[in-house]
Order: structure tokens, then sequence, then C-alpha cells
């Protein structure tokens, strides 16, 4: 709302007219250069085969070998991001609600750290504790609870795991504003008028709360969707994911027409493109509803 | 009123084991002499930090990894500072343009961008940067863009920086000592915070790396993760390394963040 008013009303130097986007055309070169002409390389390259328009990769595209490593990754972001969400919103309650100031910052600062981590060193951990000889294996064997082999840290439940790692902590910082937005006296006015704690959950705050849930979902789906370095380091190309699969045809590993690669990228990126959208707009929205 | 007080330390402790037994584990992985068989280690040693710190491969890893962190960091410093102060200053109409740019590495995962710079560039032959380290630079440029963008913007609208340009432009200052020596000092803590989160994730950066130059320059990720498949317990020490930078510079993120302000920036997408 403020950013109408302030673009609104000031005017800034009138006297220029278009010279002044010359300033960012260095920006916009490089936007050209390294984002948009090559992606509309791999569109364009996608719908053509000898110089003629087809839709030929589309189809190809939706083999069932294709759509089995479309359905895993679908499943494993859905799965990590429900987990992210849910555990994740867990934490941050106890965070911001605990009376301990020091113990507070510490829980935010260590979110804001792990989020960032991932790829070949995360990975490496989780071998370390959850494989075949790792230290929870073991000590879950001391115990009786034999993980392995219905249980392998290299395969898409062991990545769902490691996924974790990073999900929740992001989840946390994603979630926090909206927490905090939860005004003390809506829970007393529920209490008040004889309601539950449960009942103020299922029928006051989780309401409220329901397009934070769910924009943040849609962030987690995508970064668990566009991972590569974490799955290829922990499995290699044993688990069968939609990265991997273009990885593979990138590295030539595959010999394929490489217009099915574009192809594979372009559903990618629409799936991808999706959730991004989804979780911008749904967030703009609860800020102003906050406001 | 019992109740209600026994679930939050329990979910903070459970929270607290996933988040750190992963590194600590790793870290005693490092300088156990054997830990597969018995759930406590048998015995202590620095041998594999010696054995993995005194190839010559891993200094030459870990320098092409700087290499190529401070030369994105860089561009992207004269990149990104002049184009935003000057949308602030005179073009604030083009500010969806230059976040859609900005905002590109969020929803276009490494994979695809690798491809299509792949891609692209094949069809361009008289320019060779495929295989060259500077594709890669301009890969990861566009992949820490909003790490750089983010801090820059919001020190930037948290001065008055139209008054200052005012008062610099009456003394007689022209437009490149203004961002110089007006603008920047003074938009520093933001600058700080933006290249230290460039630095970290391109200093970790996996992807783009493998796929753009696949095995020509070596980094120190690749690296990390080519012995994963040779000596776990090698693995290991460097896995801490990379822990350890990681930590090292997201606390000094933290550090300048609560000192300049309260404005917190996190890396969303990977």
């Amino acid at each position: 709302m403020n950013n109408h008013k302030a673009t609104g009303i000031r005017r800034t130097n009138p006297t220029n007219g278009w010279t002044v986007w010359l300033g960012i055309v260095p920006f916009i070169l490089f936007g050209l250069a390294f984002e948009f002409l090559p992606l509309l390389t791999i569109i364009r390259s996608s719908v053509t085969d000898g110089g003629a328009f087809t839709l030929e990769f589309f189809k190809q595209a939706l083999d069932p070998i294709f759509l089995r490593a479309f359905r895993n990754s679908i499943n494993l972001s859905a799965t990590t991001a429900i987990l992210g969400v849910v555990f994740g919103t867990l934490v941050a309650y106890a965070i911001i609600t605990t009376k301990n100031k020091f113990l507070k910052n510490v829980m935010i600062a260590l979110s804001d750290v792990t989020t960032n981590f991932g790829g070949a060193p995360l990975a490496f951990a989780f071998i370390v504790i959850l494989g075949s000889t790792g230290i929870i294996t073991l000590l879950l064997a001391e115990i009786g609870i034999k993980l392995y082999p219905d249980f392998r840290i290299y395969s898409i439940s062991g990545l769902g795991i490691a996924y974790l790692y990073f999900q929740v902590p992001l989840m946390i910082l994603l979630i926090i504003p909206s927490l905090l937005g939860l005004r003390k006296e809506w829970r007393e006015a529920a209490m008040n008028l004889g309601a539950t704690s449960t009942q103020y959950w299922l029928r006051v705050a989780l309401p409220i709360l329901f397009p934070s849930l769910l924009s943040s979902f849609l962030l987690l789906f995508a970064n668990s969707f566009g991972a590569y370095a974490t799955a290829w380091t922990l499995t290699g190309s044993d688990v069968d994911l939609i990265t991997i699969r273009i990885a593979a045809l990138i590295r030539g590993e595959v010999q394929l027409k490489p217009q099915l690669a574009d192809a594979l990228a372009i559903y990618s990126l629409i799936i991808m493109t999706s959730c991004v959208i989804g979780y911008l707009w749904l967030s703009s929205r609860s800020r102003r509803v906050r406001a | 009123m019992k109740t209600t007080s026994l679930w939050r330390p329990i979910v903070i402790i459970l929270f607290l084991l996933f988040m750190i037994i992963p590194l600590i584990a790793t870290f005693m992985f490092s300088i156990s002499i054997r830990w597969d068989r018995t759930l406590w280690p048998e015995g202590f040693t620095l041998d594999w930090w010696k054995a993995v710190t005194s190839r010559p491969l891993f200094l030459f890893t870990l320098k092409n990894s700087f290499t190529i962190s401070i030369a994105t960091m860089i561009c992207l410093l004269l990149l990104v500072t002049p184009t935003t102060y000057w949308m602030r200053l005179k073009v604030p109409k083009a500010k969806p343009i230059v976040e859609l740019i900005t905002s590109f590495s969020f929803g276009v995962p490494g994979v695809i961008l690798a491809l299509s710079l792949i891609r692209f560039y094949a069809k361009l032959p008289w320019l060779p940067v495929i295989n060259h380290p500077a594709i890669l630079v301009a890969a990861c440029m566009v992949l820490s863009l909003p790490f750089m963008y983010r801090p820059l913007i919001n020190a930037l609208d948290a001065i008055d920086f139209k008054v200052l340009t005012e008062a610099a432009q009456s003394l007689g200052a022209g437009g490149l000592t203004i961002l110089t020596r007006v603008i920047v000092p003074n938009i520093m803590p933001g600058i700080i915070n933006g290249c230290l989160l460039v630095f970290s994730t391109v200093f970790s950066e996996f992807t783009l790396t493998n796929l753009l130059l696949g095995t020509r320059m070596k980094t120190f990720p690749i690296y990390l993760v080519e012995y994963t498949r040779q000596d776990g317990r090698q693995a290991s020490a460097l896995a801490v390394i990379s822990f350890l930078v990681a930590w090292i510079t997201s606390l000094l993120i933290i550090w300048v963040t609560s000192k300049g302000g309260k404005e917190t920036t996190h890396i969303v997408g990977r």
C-alpha cells in the first residue's frame, strides 16, 4: 500500500526522458545474455526438428521412463515440503514462545545457517550417520532396530531425510513472521468464549495461517524439485529424479536427441515457475492482510 | 499446565539433535581411526587430515573455489551497485524488469540454467565461452544475483540517497564520484552482507561447475564429491572444511546484519 503512494506522488527528474534508461542497459544486457536468450534457445529448440515446428519432443518427454522420474521428483518434493511445513511450523512456534532469549537467537541463527547447507558435504554427513555402517545405524542396531536392508540412505527415502535438513530451517524462517502476526488477543478472545486450545488452533489460528503455510509449501516444493547436488552426491544416478535425468543428458551419458532434454527442462520449468509464482502471489496477499 | 510446557523442550531438543548430530558425527568420523563397527570410535588420529591437506589438489581446488567466488563477487558488485542506485534515483519504473532479472534463479534450477547456457553458446562459435571458466562465473552471477541485490537495495532504502546525491551534486561532484565516495560508504553494511552471501553460495556451488566445466576445472565441492567415492575418512575432513566455511561466512553475515539494522536476508533455493 505504501508503494503506491511513494511512486505516485514523487516523480523524479522528469526532464531526462527515456535517456535515463541507458543507465540500466548493461544490466538488461546481462539478463538477456545469460538468462533470457539461453532460455529462449531451449524453448525454441524443444519445438523444432530440422527447421520445422513439432510437438514430438514434448510427447517423447512423457514416455513412461521420464514420467517415472517426474513422479519421483514430485513425490520427493511434496513429501519433504509437507514434512518441512509441519516440523518447521512446530519448531518455529516453540522458538517464538520460548522465554529464553539466548536460546531463541541461537535457534534462529542455526536455521539461518543450515538452510543454506546442501550438496556434497550434507550428503556425506548423512552417509556418516545413516549409511550401512553409520553411527545412528549402529546405535539403532544395538537397541534391536535393524535399518538395513529395508532402508538405505542412498535411496529416495534416505534422500528425503537429507533434504529435511535444509527444508525444516527454511520453513522456520518463512513462517516465523506469520506466527508473530498471531495476536495474543485472538487467543484470549477464543478462550474467553470457551474454546479449548485445540479448537483455537483448528478454528482460528490455522485458518489465519493457511495462506502462509500454503505459500511456504510451494517454495519448499520448488526448493526440493530443483535440487541436484545433494541427490547426485548421495545416490549418483541410482535415484531416478528429473534433474538427474536432465544432467545425464547434458553430460552426454545418454545419447538422445538434444531437444528431448530441452522438452524435459521446459516441463520442469513449468512446475517450478508455477510454484514460485504461487508463492509470490500468496505471500504478497498474506503480507497485505497482516499490514 | 504441565503438558503445555513439556512439548516445547522436546521439540527444541529433537530439532537441535537433528541439526547438530550430522555435523558432529562428520567431524568425529574425520578424526577416528575406525568408526564403522563399534558405537564409539576405535581411537583418534589426525592422519586423515594430514593426508588430505598434504595433497597438492587440496590447495589447488581451494584456490579455484576462492578465485571463482571472488571473481563472481567483484563482477556482481560492479554490475549491481550502479544499476540499483541508478534505478532507485532515476528510473523507478525499471524495478519490475530489474527484479525479474535478479529473481531468475529462484524459478530456474541450476541444471536448467546450465543446459540453456550450453545450448545458447554452442550456437555462437565466434564466442568460445563453453568450457571456459568465464561461463561459470556468469552462471554463478545469475545464481547469486538476488543475494547481492537484496541487501544492496535494503541498504539503499535505509539511507536518504536522494538528499545525499543532491548535496554532492551541489558541491560539484560528478556521477562516478557520488557513487564511489558518497553512496558506497553509506551502504557498506549492505555491500559486505551481499558479498558474504555471494561468497558462501558460490564457494559451495557444485551443479553449475559440474555441468558447465565437467572435470576441466576442479573446485573444492567437485573434489569433495570425487573423494566421497574413494575414501570416506578423508572425504569427511573435506566436508568439515566446507561446513566450517559455510558457518564462518554465515556467522559473519549475522554479525554484520545485527550491526547494521534489523533487515535479514536468507538464501532461498538451491
